[in-house]
């Protein structure tokens, strides 16, 4: 695992934000790639203007995409339904965090979100928890593609690489067990759901194979 | 267009409530998530301030040998 640039967090940290302002309770590679557009100043996001996206398009585009089913609609977060039941999610995390320390609370996260003996009591996720990233083989690839071509760290233009190369690689076996379908489901990705960053671009007319060509070219060219 | 402001959905969770199955099971699903989180922080404390499994399980309402089943073998005590 190569390690992330502060540019990188940057924008899973605004992919973050994008797709809790799509109402989606998850971050897949499509997010990252409006995350690359919204960061702006990095290389990758002027690749991805020169071939005429920006972030406006690429919103709509992801719109039309929750129309056509591709992603889901909107719908409520944790927090929301809690407090539909009455419950301030805030107030719980706030006190328990009081109370027993936030290290203690991230092991009982860890603990109830893990495989345990014959599954008693085990659950997807907790509330407690941010949105999954499922953009994980995404990353995966960004920081294998690092490697090849000998960057220290992995930056923007790699984490486009990555969703590009996520387009082009089928999901392992590995992605497809009980325990993934059961999160995907919590989260609400339709049955099926392989990252939606091809339909995207697809939308948006640019060529995913070209794209990740100029990409590993550019990169190519920065390391001597 | 998938776009929706937080309190547009707020909105929805609180008119469909529980009447709702889809928001319904949802909400109950965080809820059971939420629970397990503070059972293993309750249960790992209590462990820590020396409680038997058989006291731990009078208070949770269950069998020792539930709660054992459950928690025993876990690596407890992040401290240690």
């Amino acid at each position: 695992m190569v390690q992330r640039s502060e540019p990188a967090r940057r924008v899973i940290e605004l992919a973050r934000e994008e797709a809790a302002r799509f109402g989606h309770r998850y971050v897949g590679p499509e997010h990252l790639v409006l995350g690359v557009l919204r960061d702006g100043s990095s290389g990758a996001a002027q690749m991805l203007q020169v071939r005429g996206v920006d972030l406006e398009a690429a919103r709509a585009a992801l719109g039309r995409l929750a129309d056509r089913g591709l992603v889901p609609g909107p719908r409520p977060s944790d927090a929301e339904l809690l407090g539909s039941l009455g419950i301030d999610l805030e107030a719980i995390r706030r006190s328990t965090e009081q109370a027993f320390g936030g290290k203690a609370v991230g092991w009982a996260i860890r603990e109830a979100t893990r495989a345990r003996r014959r599954g008693v009591g085990r659950v997807p996720r907790t509330p407690l928890c941010d949105p999954p990233l499922l953009a994980t083989q995404a990353t995966y690839l960004a920081s294998q593609q690092a490697k090849t071509l000998g960057v220290g760290v992995v930056g923007p233009e790699l984490l486009l690489l990555g969703v590009v190369k996520d387009i082009q690689t089928p999901w392992p076996r590995c992605m497809n067990n009980p325990w993934v379908r059961q999160l995907h489901a919590s989260v609400g990705p339709p049955e099926g759901y392989r990252g939606a960053a091809g339909p995207l671009l697809g939308l948006l007319g640019v060529d995913p194979d070209e794209l990740g060509a100029a990409l590993v070219a550019e990169l190519g060219a920065t390391v001597p | 267009m998938g776009e929706a402001t937080s309190s547009e959905v707020t909105q929805v969770a609180a008119a469909t409530s529980s009447q709702e199955p889809d928001v319904g099971l949802a909400a109950v699903a965080a809820l059971r998530g939420l629970v397990e989180v503070l059972e293993a922080l309750q249960v790992e404390n209590a462990r820590a301030k020396g409680w038997s499994w058989q006291q731990i399980a009078a208070k949770l309402g269950v069998t020792k040998q539930a709660v054992h089943h459950k928690y025993a073998g876990r690596r407890f005590g992040f401290r240690r």
